[in-house]
């Protein structure tokens, strides 16, 4: 195919990633925001005076945009990015709707800031990971749906006839994540922001966990192992450790995520037969998710000493032992024993944060290292130096985070639960927040540490972008034998 | 415990829908040859066998280029 | 990619060559039925569809470069390489290339291919294979989904789950049991439905029973749980259930699938053709089955007879060992009847065909083969023996339960049965056999054996008197060089032993007679080196080669009286020798080669207190000179000069005297004797009919193989026995717990996963060839 043959058709032969672009761009900022605001939220809970008395930037209100902002935002258009990136690679095709994707980037990128505006401004469903009002949740569901099309779309015009092991976590999320919604989000509209959920009391409850943990369990588990298992083979330059085993992995995890929600509500109104189901299967996710971590760490047997001098993979690699962690701590303390610690302390924060920062966070920079470059005609970022000081900067930062969070949060736990031999209280609350303090200090400079991170990185694709030049990629030839 | 009546009916739903998901890729061959095609996303791709693809690269910067690959 | 040789220019370039002699047969319409199967295209036009079995692949861009290879030639449509199994399927136009350029477009990338006959038999195991997977997949994906609508009414207290609650759950594993019941247990309702029309107790039975008891009991229980059946139910116990049984026939299918496909990659080879001569001396290559006698059939050197024929022009020998075991070569002078399959040795000849395919002497043995097959003593499985009247009791005691349990609680009576059928169902037992047995094949595999029949495993336990065939078997099936002896004029002349070598191997590699190779594969440098340039080389059959060195002498390597007048120098011991001039240089002693560790391995049989015979159909002096060097004569029977029936015969006494009878042997002639001993192990260079009935192929060409196979093999036996101690305690401890109601379904349904898993996993260890492998004297 010649240059003029190119140029002439533009756009057959080539992978369409402009959408691919946009959103990898708009990850990083909104990563910076995101994490921004939860330094604030941080701060905030050492020194509560720090909302100035403005309602819009009191606590209650920063706390859910900085969740949505770094899951919706951040993780949302990371996942975009990269399964938009993945889907048209391993399927040697292009997007099956290019305008479309383009129209789930603005449509998401809407909906990001309606989110930053209503959520400061009070509007909230009051569902955790789901505070977003009524009109918000509908323009969601039109992205998503379009969403679907497009990467199923490309799916079903690949030139390849087995479907990538990445794609199927892609696609299992991307299906989840719209029946939770659709479910949980229901709701009766009462005026133009304000509206009541479909379901009530301790019903609200189990839909709203069952949810919860599913959107943890899809959104932030399935589509970013499809992430992992496309990046760490590409950046290490080897396979996957076992294929085999990553297709058992996907299906081992499809199994048994379905019930592990009531974990959440532990004590509660909730029928103690149901705590146990969720207790009993989230003991059962532990197997699934080790298989996975391994499989990708394996991806490095044989060639350890790359870690030694690739930053990139230091960030993937490290991202796994992350994830292995998070999945033994969190079927831990869904123990009914371990939760009666740790339910409502900042254990469970902790717990939190070492998935996203570690997990999410981590092999979200590692994908988007690996993918920026190559989106503007290079194989490389404009600095190495700032990579490797970056992941040092955030291993440090998550290191504090979680330590901090763990001693306070068991800390609390005790407390709030230690009795006199008359049956009183030997703290009171307030008690426990003091001694809290020091511990959401650290855990400030931990945020701090991370945030700073993330800053270097944005620089550091700043000065990618502007050196480099968006290079039409071709589609290579491939016999026709695939059909 | 009414929620109940809503995610028990979804979720056999969603394990019929699973199951037939599952045939389908059976059926179609998605399992064969899996060693291979867990190493297909590494292999070299062809385009760059074919010289002059794509425009010409122009500014080069302190990051080594190279020219016809990008991923 | 690989680079194509000058002088083979691929075919989409230039116009189409004709392919090499050997390929040719593929384009013939008879042979390529074997392979290729016809479609229509896209535009309604014939398409072929050909499937290649591939060799070579070593990596993983092998399979691409194959694929582009193919692809390259004009005229192929399509490309699809399998590499874990080392398949092509390629889709090609018949109008505008041959099969026969396919084979060649890989051989020029760097790698090999032949038909892949065994592809509707691959095409087959790949169906079994799926549904297997699939209605494993569906059992066990909702036992799992059943089991989490379970657990609330295992860990709710009484009254915490309230009735309209438990209702929903039980429809929920209700409508998710059913594609467990409908799909996945088909085939164990259809086995047992089977059994019961043949009016036979298999092992479905109580299985079968279970699981529709469990079923129709639960079903009630879930719509109408005031009713007969009661309100528990045990849809979660069946699934679970359901997904062991198939669980276990999966492993069992894999094993058996990797069997068979290993077998026939060593089966797969190019179709044999045979030259035939037509009207104004045509000579065309066609398929051996396309031969009808009075066809005249040139045979070069080297190729096998493709039929029973006359010499009609020209003389040579023929290499008959693979057919009667006699290791020298026959002469064949005009007019000398040939054999089909004996190769030809001495020079090229043109034969008249007498008889083809059924009346050619090697159809014969081979339906003598057949025959005796379907005498062979019946090898009586151990878990057969038992199955019928444990199964029986099984059912006597499950009706008795129900029947006592109705009068004392008939709400329990059908769920005391029901776990009555699961515990004792006779998993234990009818994985303990085959499992082991599998595992125990697989071990062997690792080894150098390859079992094609697990009963053997237990007929070669057992096995108290070894045959063994001599050429072929105990020895190499080549000819060696043992010794050079120098005469006075040749040590003057080639001054030593390398130097004589040299010379005569540089000559004798001009010569595709056994002797000659012989000797052209002891020179240290056969590959070149020292060559001397050899012109006018002549063979003459019969007697040797003849050449001329660059100084004008006259060299000869052959027959001592031909090689130069008068006696050669010591006695007649040496076959070959190398001359000049009319004077014997060099003389070179070949010699039938014991294969490495055959003395080891009849020792170890001797040790062990086994019989070991000698049966031969070479000469009887060829014969007892091998059995002195084995130290056979004192202890055993040797056999010389043995013609097959002869060899049958001396097995059946053997078999009738009481023995177990074990035969080793590769050749054609001892397909007929491998057929009627209790157990036979076919040698991996073997004929091919010989290695395709045999129980065993022993791969690694080591006899010490069979002795280590035969302890393995006694070790299986010996977990076998303790899997069924296992099976039988179990059985006497949950039995009656299960009669006395102690026992409710999903217990009996653990203890049964419980209780085969342990089985498996015991069976395991029969993979391993451990230290105690130790050969010991016939247990039992």
């Amino acid at each position: 195919m010649s240059s003029s043959a190119a140029m002439a058709a533009p756009t057959e032969g080539i992978y369409s990633d402009e959408a691919v672009r946009l959103f990898s761009l708009a990850a990083i900022v909104w990563g910076v925001v995101g994490m921004l605001v939860g330094v604030i939220i941080a701060a905030q809970l050492a020194w509560p005076e720090l909302n100035f008395g403005i309602p819009y930037i009191s606590y209650g209100r920063l706390r859910p945009l900085h969740t949505n902002a770094v899951i919706f935002a951040f993780g949302g258009c990371t996942l975009f990015a990269t399964s938009y990136h993945v889907v048209q690679r391993t399927c040697q095709t292009r997007l099956f709707a290019p305008r479309l994707a383009l129209f789930t980037f603005i449509g998401w990128q809407v909906v990001i800031l309606a989110a930053a505006i209503s959520l400061p401004l009070g509007y909230t469903q009051g569902k955790e990971y789901a505070e977003l009002e009524w009109p918000i949740d509908l323009l969601i569901a039109v992205v998503w749906v379009s969403y679907a099309i497009v990467f199923f779309g490309t799916i079903g015009i690949r030139k390849v006839r087995h479907i990538y092991v990445a794609n199927w976590f892609f696609g299992a999320f991307i299906i989840a994540v719209a029946v939770l919604h659709i479910v949980n989000s229901a709701a009766i509209p009462a005026g133009l922001w304000k509206s009541y959920s479909a379901y009530s009391g301790v019903q609200d409850a189990m839909i709203q966990w069952w949810y919860g943990h599913n959107a943890v369990g899809f959104f932030l588990t399935a589509g970013f192992l499809g992430i992992m298992y496309y990046y760490i083979p590409k950046q290490a330059e080897r396979p996957v450790y076992s294929y085999r085993l990553s297709i058992v992995h996907f299906w081992a995890l499809i199994f048994t995520y379905m019930w592990a929600g009531p974990h959440h509500l532990h004590y509660t109104a909730l029928p103690d037969w149901a705590q146990s189901i969720g207790m009993v299967f989230s003991l059962v996710l532990l197997a699934p998710s080790w298989g996975g971590m391994i499989n990708g760490i394996m991806t490095l047997s044989g060639a350890w000493h790359k870690l030694r001098d690739d930053p990139i993979l230091k960030f993937l690699i490290v991202s796994l032992s992350f994830y292995g962690m998070s999945t033994f701590e969190g079927p831990m303390m869904s123990i009914k024993t371990v939760n009666a610690l740790s339910h409502y302390t900042d254990w469970t924060v902790g717990h939190v944060h070492s998935g996203a920062l570690g997990w999410v966070g981590m092999i979200s920079m590692g994908a988007l290292y690996h993918l920026i470059p190559r989106m503007y005609g290079k194989t490389a970022m404009h600095s190495t130096r700032a990579i490797e000081t970056h992941f040092w900067v955030a291993t440090l930062g998550i290191v504090l985070y979680i330590a901090a969070m763990w001693i306070a949060g068991v800390m609390q736990g005790l407390m709030w639960r230690a009795v006199n031999p008359d049956g009183t209280l030997v703290y009171s609350f307030v008690e426990g927040v003091k001694a809290t303090f020091p511990y959401y200090v650290v855990r400030l400079l931990g945020g701090l540490l991370y945030l700073s991170g993330m800053l270097i990185m944005a620089w550091n694709v700043v000065m990618t972008v502007r050196s480099g030049q968006a290079v039409p990629a071709p589609i290579p030839r491939v016999a026709a034998a695939h059909a | 415990m009414e929620s109940l009546y809503l995610l028990i009916p979804l979720s056999v739903g969603l394990v019929l829908l699973l199951l037939a998901v599952f045939g389908w890729a059976l059926q179609r061959g998605q399992f064969e040859d899996l060693e291979r095609e867990g190493e297909r996303i590494l292999q070299p791709d062809q385009a760059h066998l074919d010289a002059g693809q794509g425009p010409p690269p122009t500014a080069h910067t302190e990051s080594s280029d190279r020219a016809n690959a990008p991923d | 990619m690989q680079v194509c040789a000058d002088d083979v220019i691929p075919a989409a370039i230039s116009a189409p060559l004709s392919p090499p002699a050997g390929l040719r047969v593929l384009d013939d319409p008879l042979e390529q039925g074997r392979f290729t199967q016809w479609v229509v295209g896209a535009s309604g036009e014939r398409l072929a569809e050909s499937a290649l079995q591939l060799s070579g692949l070593h990596c993983a861009a092998c399979a691409g470069l194959i694929e582009q290879a193919l692809m390259d030639v004009g005229g192929v449509r399509s490309a699809v390489v399998n590499s874990a199994a080392q398949r092509a399927s390629v889709r090609w136009d018949p109008s505008l290339t041959r099969a026969s350029a396919l084979i060649e477009a890989v051989r020029c990338a760097g790698y090999d291919a032949v038909p892949d006959a065994a592809a509707p038999a691959r095409a087959l195991r790949q169906a079994e294979h799926r549904q297997a997977l699939w209605r494993l997949f569906v059992a066990s994906f909702c036992a799992m989904q059943i089991m989490m609508m379970a657990t609330p009414s295992y860990v709710s207290g009484p009254g915490d789950l309230a009735p309209d609650m438990r209702r929903l759950l039980n429809w929920g594993s209700w409508l998710l049991a059913l594609p467990v019941m409908m799909f996945s247990a088909g085939p164990l309702l259809a086995g047992a439905w089977r059994g019961l029309r043949a009016r036979r107790i298999g092992m479905d039975v109580p299985v079968a029973l279970a699981l529709v008891i469990t079923f129709v009991a639960s079903t009630g229980a879930t719509f109408n749980p005031d009713g007969l059946f009661g309100h528990e139910v045990f849809f979660d116990s069946l699934a679970m259930f359901v997904s062991f049984l198939l669980g276990a026939r999966y492993v069992e299918l894999l094993a058996r699938h990797r069997a068979e496909n290993a077998l026939e990659q060593a089966m797969a080879r190019l179709p044999e053709v045979a030259m035939r001569l037509g009207e104004g001396g045509v000579v065309e290559s066609v398929s051996l089955h396309s031969l009808r006698p009075g066809d005249l059939v040139r045979v070069s050197v080297g190729e096998a007879f493709a039929a029973d024929g006359v010499v009609c022009r020209g003389q040579t020998q023929a290499d008959e060992s693979l057919l009667t075991g006699e290791s020298a070569p026959v002469e064949k002078g005009t007019g000398a009847e040939v054999v089909a399959g004996s190769i030809n040795v001495g020079a090229p000849v043109d034969m008249t065909v007498l008889r083809v395919g059924h009346d050619t002497r090697f159809e014969a043995i081979v339906s003598m083969m057949r025959s005796a097959m379907s005498q062979r003593p019946a090898a009586a499985r151990v878990a057969d023996r038992w199955a019928a009247p444990f199964l029986w009791a099984v059912l006597l005691l499950a009706a008795g339960a129900a029947a006592v349990w109705s009068v004392i609680d008939p709400s329990r009576a059908v769920w005391v049965a029901v776990s009555v059928l699961i515990v004792t169902c006779p998993c234990a037992l009818s994985l303990a056999a085959p499992a082991t047995l599998v595992a125990a094949a697989r071990g062997l595999a690792r080894r150098g054996v390859m079992l094609q029949n697990l009963d053997a495993i237990e007929q070669l336990a057992r096995a108290d008197h070894f045959f063994f065939d001599k050429t072929g078997t105990l020895t190499e099936d080549h000819l060696q060089l043992r010794e050079v002896r120098l005469s006075p004029a040749g040590e003057r002349r080639l001054i030593d032993v390398g130097q004589a070598l040299t010379v005569a191997a540089s000559l004798a590699r001009h010569s595709r007679h056994p002797m000659a190779a012989a000797v052209a594969a002891a020179s240290p440098n056969a590959g070149g080196g020292l060559a001397i340039d050899w012109v006018d080389v002549q063979e003459v059959s019969g007697h040797g080669l003849q050449a001329r060195d660059r100084k004008g002498a006259v060299w000869r390597l052959g027959s001592a009286a031909w090689v130069a007048c008068g006696n050669p120098p010591d006695g007649a011991t040496a076959s070959v020798w190398l001359g000049c001039d009319g004077q014997h240089l060099a003389g070179f002693v070949l010699d039938e080669r014991l294969r490495d560790g055959a003395l080891e391995a009849v020792r170890a049989l001797q040790a062990q207190g086994l019989q070991v015979t000698l049966l031969s159909g070479d000469t009887v002096e060829r014969t007892a000179l091998l059995a002195d060097r084995l130290g056979l004569r004192a202890h055993a029977a040797v056999l010389g000069g043995a013609t097959p029936q002869d060899k049958l015969d001396a097995v059946a006494r053997a078999q009738a005297a009481g023995q177990r009878v074990a035969m080793v042997g590769d050749g054609i002639n001892d397909a007929p004797v491998l057929a009627r001993a209790d157990v036979s192990l076919a040698m991996g260079q073997g004929a091919l009919v010989s290695r395709s009935q045999a129980d065993a192929v022993v791969t690694s060409n080591r006899l010490t193989d069979i002795v280590g196979a035969r302890a393995s093999a006694q070790r299986a036996l010996r977990i076998v026995r303790q899997n069924m101690v296992w099976a039988a305690i179990y059985n006497a401890v949950c039995v009656p717990l299960a009669l006395m109601g102690w026992l409710p379904p999903w217990a009996a349904g653990l203890g049964m996963a419980a209780s085969s898993m342990l089985v498996v996993l015991n069976a395991l260890r029969a993979t391993h060839v451990g230290a105690d492998t130790a050969p010991r004297a016939n247990a039992s």
